[in-house]
């Protein structure tokens, strides 16, 4: 699998809409797991209080992120092919666990 | 080892399994003890559904666990002490007192309100003691929270096995109940193998959907048998008696099953040994025989017998197939065990005909199997009628797209035909050898050998190898050979021609090669029905007719696969491929490419279409790993110097070059396949690369284009995308409106390309229309895909209360926004829907749907 970084931008207007969205997402991860690994996303504050996601997930191809992101009523506006990883300190802690 | 495998394998379809132990679970702590026999065949993951399960319920339940052993004398109450040493207490000594005081020390440990799960493993391998203690157990469990789970496997029960007596009085107990694990199907088999390069069907009929089969085939991954699977099979096996093994052996060596009375004149007096096979689940009863129950086991048994027993054993299948009680021989058996038995007459008597029987039913694949076979024996053979069987090998191998053997066959042949000096044959076989060596792309020593036929052709007098080999070596050819084949009489070379006049001449109507394709159906000519087949399509896709492409694509699909014809199933694989990309459902252009790409085949046209479309599908959507796809087309597609096959290649590259703004590119990837368009005159490799020269600002000085593309290189991108409406592509409908110096067209074509998530090419439109001072949104927000005009969550609250009749004033007040900012809003969607009223503006909204409620 290949990882990826996938960027939905401005996709939901609220927290609740978000956070059914995750639902679905891990929902439907967890039909594919050959496919689809999901591994964590950075949400971001965007315009007018909207919501945008940076994602990384690890993927057998970018189909497998687009099917996934369809069935789970996900935006997709770029797929980044992740060529390498540098860690540097531990992700901070999530707001909302 | 079985658990371990089971386990790699997951626990698919185990969801029913799982549950009922479930229920079982909470019943026993609800209300009374439950005793469950979880059966299935050996490695069928028993023991991986029955973990799974423990693993979850641990957290609420204590589990014990204990196995019976395979030993021919096992130890007493083995999977009692196993639970002993681990639970220790009252248990330790009672396994030194028996029965009673065993199941008294197990009903002690049962705590009220929490659950206990005793586990006995293979208790098909029970001593008597462990059966007595599981007896006494189910009758007591009335008054513990006590979950008992014993497997066993039901295959390996002969009617007088010990456990079958537990297992009718445990019938009649309400609190006990048998489970049986499934085997898995095809589906599932199909999942396990994901992406490895096998066929799932194929591994499905082999280990009989036996998940321990399954994962360790997988896991050797090189095609033989698995040296665990062998272990597992021989251990089996020696369990029986001598009588038994050889009953076995017999079997083993008569695929795929074995009569009795076959069985009878090979085994013997062996025969007695049957029951126990059949008893210990190795063997299966069939319609008129046994069979093994796995046909993997089957192949272990087979490598395993001894060579000089083995030719034994084929010598009498061969005598007794060839007097079967029925009459009529079966000669496919009887050539296999010809050949098994070393017997090089009987190999040539048999064979032949099991291939010729093989042809008659489309079985070209096994054909192909029986020729080499005969040639294997082939010292006996003259040198003519080696040549002869080799011309054939050939043809049926180029049925399956075994293109490698198909070569050497014929080239083998031609030198036979050479030395005997038959001018005529060896003309023939270059005209076939210039067919064949075209499938991998050898294109030049495929027209050299088209030359060669022809030349010596014609130096004998003129018959239909002739005819041939003109249509071969140039389809302008094609009426003096038309000619010839009508003086001859010839009817199939006349519906052969006919095919390729009607190829070359599609432009003026499809229907000349459907009739043709419809000829070869019925005539049962079905190389022919092949060529006409692709032929139709892929002229058909040319002339952008999809409706007809995709129709022949569907009924060719089911003819090839009924028939085994490999060759031909690829390429409508591919073209189905490239139908759904033109048409603009991405998704199922990915897939159907992905399917081609699995298969790895000597054809590389096939492979050339899956890896252009799925290239195209990543490049058009911004995604990543485009680039590599289309590097291997090229590295295919550019060797051959053919436009048939470098056309789609070179367009896709110089789409990809344009979308990242590379002009320069772009010229040099199209100049020289356009200028070899234009001397071959492919009017339809012509347009595209023109076109695409031209919407990288390269000189495009095109003659002879058709369709959209002669509109689009006439600057008329209004009649280009109008025509590409009309035939159902979208995205190019979109690209040439992108042509555009205007608003409107501009707009039109960014909501289509944005509804297809076309990233790249919409961020071109996005900047064209910025050039002509219109305000676009940087990067569309997601949520505004699900309207086709790009209006923003906002706009689109604004248009509803538009289309309420509000006014700037109202609509500020509802949505908190000022008037100014209102104002904003509004001429947005006014420029975005093309129009310049709010009336208007109402009335496209609700054209387009965008009215209902979110």
């Amino acid at each position: 699998m290949q990882t990826y970084a996938i960027l939905r931008r401005g996709a939901w207007r609220t927290p609740d809409e978000l956070q059914a969205a995750t639902a679905r997402s891990i929902e439907l991860g967890d039909k594919m797991p050959d496919d689809i690994r999901w591994i964590r996303s950075y949400v971001l504050a965007e315009r007018d209080g909207e919501l945008g996601t940076v994602c990384i997930y690890q993927a057998s191809s970018p189909e497998a992120i687009r099917l996934h992101a369809y069935h789970a009523g996900l935006p997709v506006d770029e797929i980044i092919a992740v060529a390498d990883t540098v860690l540097v300190r531990p992700d901070p802690e999530p707001v909302t666990a | 080892m079985a658990a371990v495998a089971a386990e790699a394998a997951g626990l698919l379809e185990r969801d029913s399994v799982l549950g009922e132990l479930s229920d079982a679970l909470a019943e026993a702590v609800a209300r009374r003890g439950r005793f469950v026999l979880v059966a299935g065949e050996a490695g069928v993951g028993k023991s991986a559904a029955v973990r799974a399960f423990c693993a979850k319920a641990r957290g609420s339940a204590d589990v014990l666990w204990g196995g019976c052993d395979a030993l021919f004398t096992p130890r007493p109450l083995g999977p009692f002490l196993d639970i002993a040493e681990e639970a220790g207490g009252e248990l330790a000594t009672a396994v030194n007192e028996g029965a009673p005081a065993v199941v008294a020390a197990l009903l002690g440990l049962a705590r009220p309100g929490s659950a206990t799960i005793v586990v006995v493993e293979d208790v098909h391998w029970a001593d008597e003691a462990t059966l007595d203690v599981l007896r006494l157990l189910a009758r007591k469990l009335e008054q513990a929270p006590l979950l008992v789970l014993a497997t066993y496997r039901d295959d390996e029960l002969d009617r007088v096995h010990p456990l079958r007596v537990l297992l009718g009085e445990l019938a009649t107990l309400p609190q006990a109940e048998r489970l049986t694990v499934p085997s898995l199907s095809p589906e599932a088999v199909a999942e396990l193998a994901g992406s490895a390069e096998v066929d799932a069907g194929e591994l499905h009929r082999l280990t009989g959907g036996n998940p321990f089969f399954v994962t360790e085939v997988l896991a050797s991954g090189n095609g033989t048998i698995p040296p665990t699977v062998t272990d597992a099979v021989l251990a089996r096996a020696a369990r029986l008696s001598g009588e038994s093994r050889a009953v076995l052996d017999a079997v083993a060596i008569v695929p795929p099953e074995a009569d009795l009375w076959l069985l009878e004149a090979i085994a013997g007096e062996s025969m007695e040994g049957l029951d126990a096979c059949l008893g210990s689940g190795m063997l299966r009863p069939e319609r008129a025989g046994v069979a093994f129950r796995h046909e993997l086991a089957r192949l272990a048994l087979e490598a395993s017998v001894a060579p000089q027993r083995k030719l034994e054993l084929h010598r009498a299948a061969l005598g007794a197939l060839g007097r079967p009680p029925g009459g009529a021989v079966d000669v496919a058996r009887l050539a296999h065990h010809a050949e098994a038995a070393g017997d090089a007459d009987a190999v040539l008597r048999y064979a032949p005909a099991a291939a010729e029987r093989a042809e008659a039913v489309g079985a070209h694949r096994e054909a192909a199997a029986h020729y080499a076979r005969v040639l294997r024996f082939g010292e006996r053979l003259s040198p003519a009628e080696r040549a002869e069987f080799l011309e054939r090998r050939s043809r049926a191998c180029y049925i399956t797209d075994d293109i490698d053997e198909a070569i050497d066959a014929v080239e083998d042949a031609l030198e036979l035909r050479r030395e005997l000096g038959q001018r005529l044959e060896e003309g023939e076989s270059l005209t076939w050898l210039s067919t064949i060596l075209w499938c991998p792309g050898r294109t030049a020593d495929s027209v050299r050998a088209a030359r060669q036929a022809v030349a010596l052709l014609e130096t004998l007098p003129p018959g239909r190898e002739l005819a041939n080999a003109y249509v071969h070596q140039d389809w302008a050819l094609a009426e003096r050979a038309l000619e010839l084949a009508e003086e001859l009489s010839d009817s199939e070379l006349i519906l052969r021609i006919r095919t390729i006049i009607a190829t070359r001449d599609f432009a003026n109507g499809s229907e000349k090669l459907e009739e043709c394709l419809e000829l070869a159906q019925a005539a049962g000519i079905t190389d022919l029905a092949g060529d006409a087949s692709t032929h139709l399509v892929s002229r058909a896709l040319e002339l952008h007719r999809y409706d007809l492409a995709a129709r022949y694509v569907d009924s060719g699909l089911t003819y090839f696969s009924d028939r085994g014809l490999e060759l031909y199933r690829f390429y409508l694989l591919g073209y189905r491929a490239l139908i759904e990309l033109d048409q603009g459902r991405w998704d199922n252009a990915a897939e159907a490419a992905a399917a081609v790409l699995r298969i790895r085949r000597a054809s590389i046209m096939p492979r050339i279409t899956g890896l252009v479309v799925l290239g195209l599908v990543r490049a058009r959507r911004g995604d990543p790993g485009h680039r590599e796809l289309l590097d291997e087309a090229w590295s295919l597609a550019e060797p051959t110097d053919e436009l048939f096959r470098m056309g789609k290649t070179v367009a896709a590259r110089a789409e990809v070059a344009w979308l990242a703004g590379d002009r320069e590119a772009v010229a040099g990837i199209t100049e020289y396949p356009l200028r070899l368009a234009q001397e071959r005159e492919d009017r339809s490799v012509l347009g595209e690369l023109g076109v695409w020269r031209r919407r990288a600002g390269n000189g495009a000085e095109v003659s002879g284009a058709a369709g959209p593309y002669a509109a689009e290189l006439a600057g008329d991108w209004r009649e280009a995308a109008r025509q590409w409406t009309q035939v159902g592509c979208p995205y190019e409908a979109a690209l040439a409106l992108a042509q555009a110096d205007e608003e409107k067209p501009l707009w039109q074509a960014l909501t289509e390309l944005q509804r297809l998530e076309a990233r790249p090419a919409a961020a071109i439109v996005a900047r064209k229309l910025r050039e002509l001072g219109v305000r676009v949104p940087r990067g569309a927000r997601a949520s505004t895909r699900a309207n086709a005009a790009a209006l923003t969550p906002r706009e689109l609250d604004v248009l509803r209360l538009l289309a309420d009749g509000a006014g700037n004033a109202t609509i500020a007040e509802r949505l908190f926004l000022s008037s100014r900012t209102v104002e904003h809003h509004v001429s947005s969607i006014l420029s975005k829907l093309g129009v310049r009223s709010r009336g208007a503006a109402v009335a496209e909204a609700g054209r387009l749907g965008l009215l209902q409620d979110p």
